[in-house]
């Protein structure tokens, strides 16, 4: 008896060991199960407006999208003064995220060769029917490389015209410049200087900022010229336009001296001299200054606006416009969970949420059209300016080394040694003609 | 010492050898490397890094840039070095002496050390900005100038100096004045009383004992002074690229900056790792010069 006893404690004992693991096992199998079939993805941007505001937007559409997918996006706010290195060792094969908001596609896409960077998602493509008629031209531009379709832009870096209307106003001036020679006659007119001749106002600045590449491209477009070949092989910046480009900006500074010869110095600082009255026009403004002025300089109410571009001799009114983009990268871990993800955020609903938190023009139409963007008259005029923007970015991996804000580079050197410098216009542009050509044949591989 | 006593010393060590291999020696070398061969960031996942032998150097000497750049690197050095000795050997004298006040004046001399370089280049970028300085307003107003001066962006030159290389140089100076103050107070400080007074016993004037007594006696430290600051010059970085990215036209331009240009702006790792080379050459030089003094002085 009593051994049967103990033989019936035994059993149980062993019934509730064996019982204890299987739970175990089946609570761990669970989680396994689940844990292969949950989809996590990285994704990284860099913050746009206030960076609190901006990662609240994001933690929000994160968790929105995992109710409505079931996929995990894990965000990383990159700092903009760590992007471009940030993406210049991811394109080279660095740690990199599934996707991201990215931008220079045609830099990073040439170092990354097809093996890191950028991926293009051409078969994806159809996912969005009516992209054409949904954005802007210009900002799908920075979206196609060789033909490959890489991603949704989803922010727009428009310039238009930027003006002190107070100051037009004690001349005498009823509307801002509307072509060259208006640039030149009210410059002259806005220009002021003190008793011992020392310049207290400018009357009209190039630029938003202290880069050459950046403050020709939209004068020379309007003259008339384009920067190379579709292709991206060739140089054409040898041509009339160029030379008349040049001169025009050469005799703002010298001849007519209403624009600083300091504009493309370090210590410019062109905003500074917006707000503090010291310059009158800016010829093709940042396009975050009309929120941070609004956000930033509220005393200043009244005393602003924008414009679209002046037309140039051809009469044409290009406006220097790049995009920033969200695409997936070489490498990623799940391509069809990072597409949903996109194809979220470009929601149009999703695409005014992020436009209102960054503060930042969208590509997409219909957000432009949106009472969001049509609160303020300087909103309608961006809206308006979209229509000529002309992508500042071109086919080759090489353009932002040929476009870079540093001496030595090519554009920089045509800039400042012709229109600051006051150098020979015919000389300098067949150098940089010569110049281009070699880094264009650098990144072809010729 | 004993065997254990030897293990115990080279593991304390081998923590901070360690981080100096991976983190300083290890990068040196694959920098000297990469000067060798061509690392061209948009060509080289497709030609891969050849090696191109000496054709980088070539390169870069080619470059009038460069060769500006290098000229301006040891114009900078040498007047940034000169300049902080000639005031840090007046300053630690005055902070020397006895006077009421002196913790105070210490505390000022100090102050531009707390302050990083990238932020002062930012102050002064303002304090020398053409038509907003307050330096422009002071030197108008007493009648000094008619006109403002422009410190940064004058691209007027007398030989290798121009303003914007002088504006330059003084904040370099101010930012590292203390360093070298510091340094030579601790000296001056262990200089024994009894030298001043048997120098004054035979008649001594104030500069024959400065001449006589002070610089033999600071001699060592000037030796170390000396090499940290060349070493410093040559490497100098953040304010000539945050005050003018080593213009105007290039007037300001100094290697370090030159490198990172080439590297970052123009994807040219190879002309970046020779320009490097070629600092790791000059400071090289200057450490070896220093070592080689300072061995005959234990010998």
């Amino acid at each position: 008896m009593t051994k049967r006893l103990y033989r019936a404690g035994t059993d149980r004992k062993v019934l509730r060991r064996h019982t204890a693991m299987l739970a175990l096992a089946t609570a761990l199998g669970t989680t396994t199960a689940l844990g292969a079939f949950a989809q996590d993805i990285t994704f990284w941007t860099q913050p746009q407006g206030d960076l609190l505001a901006y990662q609240d937007l994001f933690d929000e559409l994160t968790s929105e999208f995992r109710e409505e997918s079931g996929i995990n996006v894990s965000v990383e706010v990159i700092n903009w003064s760590v992007a471009f290195n940030t993406w210049l060792t991811v394109a080279q094969g660095g740690a990199a995220p599934d996707c991201a908001d990215m931008y220079w596609l045609h830099s990073f896409s040439g170092i990354g060769a097809g093996r890191y960077g950028p991926m293009p998602i051409t078969e994806y493509r159809d996912r969005w029917p009516t992209l054409e008629d949904d954005f802007y031209e210009g900002a799908l531009v920075d979206v196609h490389r060789n033909g490959e379709f890489y991603g949704i832009p989803w922010r727009v870096d428009i310039r238009p015209m930027m003006y002190r209307t107070d100051f037009l106003e004690e001349a005498g001036i009823a509307a801002p410049p509307d072509n060259w020679d208006e640039i030149v006659e009210q410059g002259l007119a806005l220009t002021e200087r003190d008793d011992n001749g020392n310049v207290t106002r400018w009357g009209f600045a190039l630029g938003a900022n202290n880069n050459p590449a950046q403050t020709l491209m939209p004068y020379y477009w309007q003259a008339g010229g384009a920067m190379m070949s579709e292709d991206g092989r060739t140089a054409t910046i040898d041509n009339e336009a160029m030379r008349t480009a040049l001169k025009f900006m050469q005799d703002l500074v010298h001849v007519h001296q209403v624009t600083s010869p300091e504009i493309f110095e370090k210590s410019a600082d062109p905003l500074a001299d917006f707000t503090s009255g010291n310059i009158a026009i800016v010829g093709s403004t940042n396009n975050s200054w009309p929120s941070q002025f609004d956000r930033d300089y509220p005393e200043l109410e009244g005393t602003w606006a924008l414009e679209i571009n002046p037309a140039g001799p051809t009469g044409n009114r290009d406006s220097f416009s790049g995009a920033g983009y969200w695409g997936v990268l070489y490498g990623s871990s799940d391509v069809d969970a990072c597409i949903d993800w996109i194809q979220f955020l470009s929601e149009p609903e999703n695409m005014e949420r992020i436009s209102e938190v960054s503060g930042a023009a969208s590509p997409r139409r219909s957000v432009m059209t949106s009472e969001l963007w049509t609160q303020r008259p300087w909103q309608a005029v961006m809206a308006e300016t979209l229509n000529y923007g002309h992508t500042s970015q071109h086919p080759s991996a090489v353009w932002n080394a040929i476009a870079s804000p540093e001496p030595g580079a090519v554009l920089y050197d045509l800039v400042y040694n012709t229109v600051i410098g006051g150098g020979d216009i015919d000389s300098a542009v067949t150098e940089a003609q010569a110049r281009m050509q070699a880094e264009l044949d650098r990144a072809s591989g010729s | 010492m004993t065997r254990q006593k030897y293990l115990f010393c080279y593991l304390m060590v081998a923590p901070a050898m360690l981080i100096t291999a991976a983190l300083g020696i290890y990068p040196m070398l694959f920098s000297l490397w990469m000067s060798f061969v061509e690392y061209d960031l948009l060509r080289i996942n497709e030609f891969g890094t050849p090696f191109v032998g000496l054709d980088n150097y070539v390169a870069v000497f080619s470059d009038p840039r460069f060769v500006q750049t290098l000229v301006n690197t040891i114009i900078f050095t040498v007047l940034a070095v000169a300049a902080t000795l000639g005031f840090g050997l007046l300053l630690s004298q005055i902070l020397n002496a006895n006077y009421r006040g002196r913790t105070a004046m210490r505390m000022l001399v100090c102050v531009p050390w707390f302050v990083p370089p990238a932020v002062a280049s930012a102050i002064w970028m303002w304090l020398l900005n053409t038509d907003r300085s307050p330096i422009n307003f002071l030197l108008q107003d007493l009648g000094l100038i008619s006109s403002n001066v422009r410190w940064l962006t004058d691209s007027a030159t007398w030989g290798p100096f121009s303003i914007p290389m002088m504006s330059i140089v003084a904040v370099r100076v101010w930012n590292g004045l203390p360093f070298a103050v510091i340094f030579l107070l601790a000296a001056l400080q262990s200089i024994p009383r009894s030298l001043y007074e048997a120098a004054e016993v035979d008649g001594a004037s104030l500069i024959q004992k400065f001449w006589y007594v002070t610089l033999p006696m600071l001699r060592p430290v000037l030796a170390i002074l000396i090499t940290l600051l060349v070493i410093g010059g040559l490497g100098s970085f953040e304010i000539n690229y945050i005050m003018t990215g080593g213009g105007p036209q290039n007037l300001t331009n100094i290697m370090a900056v030159y490198s990172y240009q080439q590297a970052f702006s123009f994807y040219r790792f190879d002309l970046a790792s020779a320009a490097s080379g070629v600092i790791f050459i000059m400071t090289g030089f200057v450490s070896i010069f220093y070592l080689r003094s300072q061995l005959k002085g234990v010998a």
